[in-house]
C-alpha cells in the first residue's frame, strides 16, 4: 500500500482547485459569522432580557446540533419553503450561522475576562454605558478575542469539508473523486491531509504566537 | 489659622442614614457624615467595616440600598437625579489603580476630558501633560502601564481623576497594592493636593498620612461609624475598645 506520489503530483492542480473552494469559502463564511458573532454576543450581553434570551437560545440550539444537520437543513430543506440558494452561498450561510453563534461565545468570554475595575474607573470619570464598552471595554477585547478567533478559523477550514454532503467541490470531495476514478484510496486522500495542514498549521502557530502577545 | 477658616466654605456633601445591603448581608448599617469644602476625611477600620463600599455608594458605583446623599446642593437619587453628571464631579482613586492598560498614560488622562466633556484632543492632551508633570509622570506620557510601577501607575490614576477637575476626590485604599518602597510616591502626589485645597475623603491604614493631611478622621467598624475627630484626637486618645484594639494593631504593623 504505498503513497503513489506521481498521482498526487499528477492531480495536484486539480487538488488544490478544491483547495481554493475550501479557502474561499473558509474566508467568505468565516467574515460573515466574526460580523455577526459580534453583534449576537453584544446583544446577549447588553441586549436586555428579551434579546438576551433570544440570543442566547439561538447560541444554544446551535451548538447543541452539528454543522452538518444546518447544511442539510439550508440546502435541501429551505428550497420546499421557497428559500433557494445555490451551492455555495447555501454552504457559506449555514457555516456562518454555525460560527457566529460559537464566535458570540469567544467574544462574551473576552468581555467577562476584562476585570471590573475597568468598568468601575470608566463610569467614576462620568462615562455611559455604550461609551465605557466603545472606549473602555471593546479595544481591550478585540486582543484577546484574536487567538481564539484563529482558533475558530482553524476549526473552520476543516468543517469546510461538511459541504461534501451537498456535493460542493471542496478539497476533500475532490480528493475522494481522484480515488474513485484510480481506485488508489490512499494517495489522494493523504495529499488531501497536506494540504488541509499546509493551510491550518501556519494560523494554529499564529495563533499561539498572538496568545503570547496577549500575555 | 486664617487657613483654616478659608477652608471652611459651607458643606460639599451630607449623606444621612445611608444603607448598603449585598443580598440579605447588610455593609453599612446607617451611616451619616457631612463634609466641608476643602475638608479632608481618613476613614479608617478594620477590613469589612464598610468603609470601601461606603466610599463607592457615594458616586454610585454602587448603589445605596437607601439613605440620602446631598452632593454640592443637589439630593442625589438615582433617576432623580443624574448619577453621570455626579462622576464628573467626583474623582475615584482605586486600591487597584484600574488604569487603562491599552492606552498611554497620555491617553489615560485625556480620555476622560475628551470622551466625557466633549473638549478638543489637543486641549485635552495638552492639559494631560501638565498634569502628568504634575504626579512626577512627564517622562512616561507616551508609556503604557504594562511597563509602570505599581506607584507610577497610581499616579496616572490620580491625574486622569484631575483631568475632570472634580469637586471631591475618593481615594479606595490607594496605596494598599503598592510595593512598600514606592508608597511616599503616592503620598507625596496627594499630601500636594491636600495643600493645594483639595477636597478629599480618604480610606487608608497610613497613620502618618492621616496625621498630616486629615482635618477629621472617621473610625468604621461592622458598617458604623464608631468615632470621629481629630487625628489627634482618634489616634491618641480613642474612646472606644474597639478604636483601641485597632489602633494597636496597626501601630504593630
Amino acid at each position: 500500500m504505498a503513497i503513489d506520489v506521481r498521482l498526487i503530483w499528477e492531480k495536484l492542480p486539480f487538488l488544490l482547485g478544491g483547495a481554493w473552494t475550501t479557502f474561499s469559502l473558509t474566508c467568505v463564511s468565516m467574515v460573515f459569522a466574526t460580523v455577526a458573532g459580534l453583534i449576537v454576543g453584544l446583544l446577549n450581553m447588553f441586549g436586555g432580557r428579551v434579546l438576551g434570551t433570544i440570543t442566547r437560545v439561538y447560541i444554544e440550539a446551535v451548538r447543541g446540533t452539528p454543522a452538518l444537520l444546518l447544511i442539510l437543513i439550508v440546502y435541501y430543506a429551505l428550497p420546499r419553503i421557497g428559500l433557494n440558494f445555490p451551492q455555495f452561498p447555501a454552504a457559506a450561510v449555514s457555516l456562518a450561522v454555525c460560527y457566529a453563534a460559537y464566535i458570540a461565545e469567544v467574544f462574551r468570554s473576552a468581555v467577562e475576562s476584562i476585570p471590573m475595575g475597568q468598568t468601575e474607573a470608566a463610569y467614576s470619570l462620568g462615562m455611559s454605558r455604550m461609551q465605557s464598552l466603545r472606549y473602555i471595554i471593546l479595544p481591550q477585547t478585540f486582543r484577546r478575542v484574536l487567538p481564539p478567533l484563529a482558533n475558530e478559523f482553524a476549526a473552520l477550514i476543516k468543517d469546510t469539508s461538511l459541504v461534501a454532503f451537498i456535493s460542493m467541490e471542496d478539497l476533500l470531495f475532490r480528493s475522494k473523486m481522484v480515488s474513485a476514478a484510480t481506485y488508489d484510496y490512499f494517495s489522494p486522500l493523504v495529499g488531501a491531509a497536506l494540504i488541509y495542514l499546509v493551510m491550518t498549521l501556519p494560523i494554529m502557530q499564529w495563533s499561539r504566537n498572538l496568545e503570547k502577545k496577549v500575555d | 489659622m486664617a487657613d483654616d477658616e478659608l477652608r471652611s466654605t459651607g458643606k460639599i456633601l451630607d449623606v444621612v442614614d445611608l444603607h448598603k445591603s449585598f443580598g440579605t448581608l447588610e455593609v453599612i448599617k446607617g451611616v451619616s457624615f457631612g463634609l466641608d469644602h476643602k475638608e479632608r476625611l481618613v476613614l479608617m477600620g478594620p477590613s469589612g467595616s464598610g468603609k470601601s463600599t461606603l466610599v463607592r455608594c457615594l458616586n454610585w458605583i454602587e448603589p445605596p440600598t437607601s439613605g440620602r446623599i446631598v452632593f454640592d446642593g443637589q439630593e442625589v437619587q438615582a433617576g432623580a437625579c443624574d448619577i453621570r453628571k455626579l462622576r464628573e464631579d467626583i474623582g475615584m482613586v482605586f486600591q487597584q489603580f484600574n488604569v487603562f492598560p491599552h492606552l498611554t498614560a497620555l491617553q489615560n488622562v485625556a480620555l476622560g476630558p475628551i470622551v466625557v466633556k466633549k473638549l478638543p484632543r489637543a486641549d485635552a492632551e495638552a492639559e494631560a501633560r501638565e498634569l502628568l508633570a504634575k504626579v512626577g509622570l512627564a517622562h512616561r506620557a507616551d508609556h503604557k502601564p504594562g511597563q509602570m510601577s505599581g506607584g507610577e501607575q497610581q499616579r496616572v490614576a490620580i491625574a486622569r481623576a484631575l483631568a475632570m477637575h472634580p469637586k471631591l476626590m475618593l481615594f479606595d485604599e490607594p496605596t494598599s497594592s503598592i510595593d512598600v518602597e514606592l508608597i511616599h510616591e503616592v503620598l507625596d502626589v496627594m499630601v500636594k493636593l491636600a495643600d493645594e485645597g483639595m477636597t478629599m475623603i480618604v480610606v487608608t491604614h497610613e497613620m502618618g498620612f492621616a496625621k498630616e493631611v486629615a482635618d477629621r478622621v472617621i473610625f468604621m467598624d461592622q458598617g458604623l461609624i464608631i468615632e470621629t475627630g481629630t487625628p489627634a484626637e482618634v489616634f491618641e486618645h480613642p474612646q472606644q475598645e474597639r478604636t483601641q484594639n485597632f489602633l494597636s494593631k496597626v501601630h504593630l504593623a
